[in-house]
């Protein structure tokens, strides 16, 4: 068979759903960051355009991914791994400061987030590590391995500082050890301490004021615990929403607002007044808040509808693992729906109301070059475990 | 069917996170019916009667006040009509939006009566650089057009009549370079970025409106309204209270002030008042002078242009920027710098042969006759040339230097006014580091009386004669006393600051004060002029010529003290173009200390 032939034979086996879901949510993607930002005559104007371009780079990817034999990724592994940290110290030096943090890195006028490399670098390197043969360790590694291994990144993202990219590395990694096979207990532990940790940051925020220090030990005290003033107003606000309807507590209001008053068919396109009236922030309409604007213009049927596809997505990518040839391809899948997943829920649930704000774009519909670029990525590798099932 | 137990436990696993998944997906989805169709009709009535406007509520300026309480600078309501261009949002291009506002202010034009102040171009600056804020397209107006406005048929929707404090300074050119001038506030590009409307719309331009702003100035509130179709007011949402600005209470006496400028009114000049006794600046004037109420609102750049090039320089304070070359002022200081070194005694004489001879140069005394033989007190009297370039090259200019120094010349005071100058007190190293020129003779025998490239300010030399009059104490002048919040619960105080004290014997102040007391009190002396019925005072005329050999002008000074046993104030006072200190600036002198005191006298 020829090399050519061979790869028709791939594509041909490839899980169409994820690959229209896929379709179907990047359209909505780009269709809504035009509405987002056609009453902009600014820089932002033309950034549909610009999601198209990286829409079409991202499904080379995606193609180029699925054709890949993703077990050839073990011998890769550790050096994505390395190129990863190595990115993630770069940007902690030379990143580009937008709105108060170093997240990006500029090549050639583009500007790059290492912190999305780094999760699937992670990803990558876990299901080679958790799979036979694992030869660097003889036999699976143990958990504290693992969670080194995740750490390390996670600790470089929250330095940026990134708070909400370096949260998803916790899911990620419970649900690969959990499907690796990993104790039941350990595992229950970690996310009870996961969940207690969460409730700790959120009664440390709002305890010293209750319990009437005054505003100079509370700067203090913030400081030696190393919560910069941003987060911390988000977490306030979130226990809080009304604390500040003007400063802070704007963003959500507003973002509720929009979504409650898109009812069961929304305002119609590019006809959220919330969004023309600039009532939802600006800067963040096309990007992190873009399930508002979608809420607000096709109202509950709209939301219900980028809701179910994320719902297919996870659902095709945990079926290719559970069908996966082997244990690494079986917890690639894992690893990477977990991701978009995570991304996705605490997205549309910040949106709501129900999370606190936390920088976390939707996966494929909200504004981003290299994030579109690496969920593609990632669903790519999701489709070469799923081209090379055993059976049929 | 496979029983579950066969099941690997790998996909058994997947299934509990496909599971987890499932149920998150749901309480999503469930909380998103509760918001969009359960609660949705509440939230879409909400946006469809209505829209939330932010309002800003600006903080009131702080009052500058006098001593005695008395406004210089206040502020008073100032009734605008504002567009909030967010409400009048066209689809479409921004374009289309300013169409419809101008279209709207065309209209309400007649109504109103006078021309908008803004124009398209403003419209889209405002669109582009603070959407958020209202944009005032009329200010001030008066009764009969907000009536006129409330029986209009003229569709109001998307405008506002809002209130705005506006500065006014009640005493129109008073203290005019004291309180300086408020302008529209240039903001930066960063601060636009957040939330627009705390920011003010005013700040300090000169004086003390800009060097303390920050206290002045207050924070800006807010309000959330959420506001019908109509227009009209529907309910108020949070409130941040606006925070007014603090009070800044100045050293300054209005009714000095008032006389100290009425005394140099006419004449390019200026006039410090201190009191000797702390150093309080209680006048400060330059002439001619200017109306800080002009720049409130706005400044017309006709105006602008009018101020800045009038040759006057009215919006220059003369009393703080300028130098002056200081002429026989200086004596007094020379005098003691001579009894301080200890090479001079006041018994010495000189005599007079209307020169001093300098190897084959003369430097001529004014007086071409001579003064015969004079001791120190009759020097001063007389302001003999000759003595005191005799008594400088005995001591020497470094003794002179010294002193001067300790008088606080050659330095900026740090009075909080824009632009204070240093002044100059030559030294060898100076004039070795400015012209590459070493030190002569002659440079001792300018600086004796008061020429060369020795430079003051009238602040400076008020501080010199407030020194002269309390016996040596040198007081940094105060000019702000307090500054206090509006509820008067902080307040902070600015105490006196005793900055050195002139190292003389006290015999040496005495023989000075009283060769001051001469010239003012003595039948030949030179500031006769100045002479106050009923009043015992001191002062000290003086003379400097300026400028280029062809081109030569003089300034006239006069510094004094009075009462003479227990001074109360201490004056410096110069006028640009003189004839002499003496009979060009003493009468004037004497017209201020002539109000100030027979006013007091009647008043007991």
């Amino acid at each position: 068979m020829s090399r050519r032939s061979e790869y028709l034979a791939l594509l041909a086996r490839m899980n169409w759903l994820m690959l229209a879901a896929v379709f179907a949510l990047m359209t909505i993607g780009i269709v809504f960051i035009h509405s987002a930002t056609h009453v902009r005559e600014d820089v932002t104007a033309g950034l549909y355009q610009k999601q198209l371009l990286w829409a079409l780079t991202g499904l080379g990817a995606y193609v180029a991914a699925a054709l890949f034999d993703y077990r050839k990724l073990r011998d890769a592994a550790w050096w994505i791994y390395i190129m990863a940290l190595i990115l993630l110290v770069a940007v902690l030096f030379f990143g580009t400061k937008i709105y108060g943090a170093r997240r990006w890195l500029m090549f050639f006028g583009t500007g790059v987030q290492p912190s999305e490399l780094g999760k699937l670098a992670v990803i990558i390197l876990s299901a080679c590590l958790l799979s036979p043969p694992a030869e660097k360790f003889g036999r699976l590694p143990p958990l504290g391995w693992m969670l080194l291994l995740a750490g390390v990144p996670m600790l470089l993202v929250l330095k940026e500082p990134d708070l909400g990219s370096a949260l998803v590395y916790a899911p990620v990694m419970l649900a690969m050890l959990f499907v690796a096979g990993g104790a039941a207990r350990p595992l229950v532990c970690l996310l009870l301490g996961a969940v207690a940790a969460v409730a700790l940051v959120l009664g440390v925020v709002a305890l010293p004021e209750k319990a009437g220090m005054s505003a100079e030990r509370q700067e203090k005290f913030f400081r030696a615990i190393h919560l910069t003033e941003y987060q911390r107003d988000r977490i306030e606000v979130f226990l809080d929403p009304a604390r500040d309807p003007m400063g802070t507590g704007w963003n959500k209001r507003q973002s509720e607002i929009a979504v409650g008053s898109g009812g069961w068919t929304g305002k119609g396109f590019r006809k959220g007044t919330q969004n023309i009236l600039g009532f939802l922030p600006r800067t963040v309409a096309p990007t992190d808040f873009i399930f508002s604007v979608i809420a607000e213009e096709t109202g509950f049927a709209g939301a219900m509808t980028v809701l179910g596809l994320h719902g297919v997505l996870a659902l095709c990518g945990l079926y290719s693992a559970m069908s996966a040839r082997d244990k690494m391809g079986r917890l690639l899948c894992v690893g990477v729906v977990t991701m978009v997943f995570t991304h996705a829920f605490v997205n549309m649930a910040m949106t709501i109301g129900m999370l606190p704000i936390v920088g976390i774009p939707l996966p494929l519909v909200s504004y981003g070059g290299t994030f579109m670029v690496i969920t593609l990525s990632a669903l790519g590798l999701v489709q070469s475990v799923h081209v090379r099932r055993p059976g049929i | 069917m496979v029983a579950r137990e066969s099941i690997p436990l790998e996909l058994r696993r997947i299934r509990v996170i496909l599971g987890i998944m499932s149920l998150l997906l749901l309480g999503l989805a469930a909380a998103l019916f509760r918001l969009q169709v359960e609660r949705g009709s509440e939230f879409e009535q909400s946006l469809q009667r209505q829209s939330l406007r932010r309002v800003r509520l600006p903080a009131a300026r702080g009052r500058i006040l006098d001593r005695s309480g008395a406004c210089l600078a206040d502020n008073q309501p100032c009734y605008c009509l504002a567009f909030y261009l967010e409400d009048l949002r066209k689809p479409g291009r921004w374009q289309n939006t300013i169409d419809e506002v101008m279209r709207r202010i065309r209209a309400l034009q007649p109504v109103i009566g006078r021309p908008p102040l803004v124009g398209a171009e403003e419209i889209r600056m405002h669109i582009r650089k603070r959407l958020p804020l209202p944009l005032v397209v009329w200010r001030s107006l008066d009764p009969a057009a907000l009536a006129r406005l409330s029986e209009t048929r003229v569709d109001l929707s998307g405008t506002d009549i809002h209130i705005e404090p506006m500065r006014i300074y009640p005493g129109g050119e008073r203290a005019a370079h004291v309180v300086g001038y408020v302008g529209r506030a240039t903001l930066s590009e960063a601060a636009l970025k957040a939330y627009q409307f705390q920011l003010p719309e005013v700040e300090g331009k000169a004086g003390i409106e800009r060097s303390f702003n920050a206290d002045l100035s207050g924070e800006a509130g807010g309000r959330l309204v959420r506001i019908n179709a109509a227009g009209l007011k529907h309910a108020e949402a949070r409130e941040r209270d606006p925070r007014p600005g603090a009070d800044v209470v100045l050293a300054l006496d209005g009714r000095i002030q008032e006389l100290a400028e009425a005394a140099i009114r006419g004449a390019p000049g200026a006039v410090v008042v201190l009191d000797p006794s702390n150093g309080d600046i209680l006048a400060l004037a330059s002439s001619p002078s200017y109306s800080p109420g002009s720049f409130v609102p706005t400044l017309t750049t006709a105006a602008w242009d009018r101020l800045l090039n009038d040759p006057g320089r009215p919006m220059a304070n003369r009393a703080v920027t300028e130098l002056y070359a200081p002429g026989s002022i200086f004596k007094p200081v020379v005098g003691l710098a001579g009894l301080a070194s200890g090479r001079w005694s006041p018994d010495m004489t000189v005599t007079c042969p209307g020169y001093f001879s300098l190897g084959g140069y003369r430097l001529r005394c004014w007086n071409p006759n001579g003064h015969g033989t004079v001791n120190l007190r009759k020097a001063i009297e007389q302001s003999c040339n000759t003595y005191f370039a005799t008594l400088g090259m005995q001591c020497g200019e470094q003794a002179i230097g010294q002193m001067a120094a300790a008088a606080g010349l050659g330095r900026k005071t740090g009075i909080p006014l824009d632009r204070e100058a240093d002044g100059i007190v030559p030294t060898s190293e100076w004039k070795q580091k400015t012209w590459h020129d070493k030190w002569r003779a002659g440079d001792t025998c300018n600086l004796s009386i008061g020429q060369g490239a020795l430079a003051v300010t009238p602040l400076q030399m008020a501080v010199v004669a407030a020194a002269l009059a309390n016996g040596g104490d040198v007081f940094q002048p105060r000019l702000v006393l307090e500054i206090r919040t509006r509820d008067g619960a902080a307040v902070t105080n600015f105490p006196a600051v005793l900055t050195g004290r002139l190292p003389v014997p006290a015999n040496a102040m005495q023989v000075v004060r009283s060769g001051m007391h001469d010239v003012v009190m003595a039948p030949a002396g030179t500031g006769g002029k100045a002479r106050v019925e009923g009043l015992d005072m001191a002062g000290k005329t003086g003379t400097a010529e300026y400028g280029t050999a062809e081109n030569r002008g003089k300034h006239g000074w006069m510094i004094a003290f009075a009462p003479y046993e227990k001074p109360r104030v201490a004056v410096a006072m110069v006028e640009d173009e003189a004839v002499s200190g003496g009979t060009t600036v003493a009468p004037r002198l004497q017209a201020l200390l002539r109000g100030l005191f027979q006013e007091r006298e009647a008043d007991g």
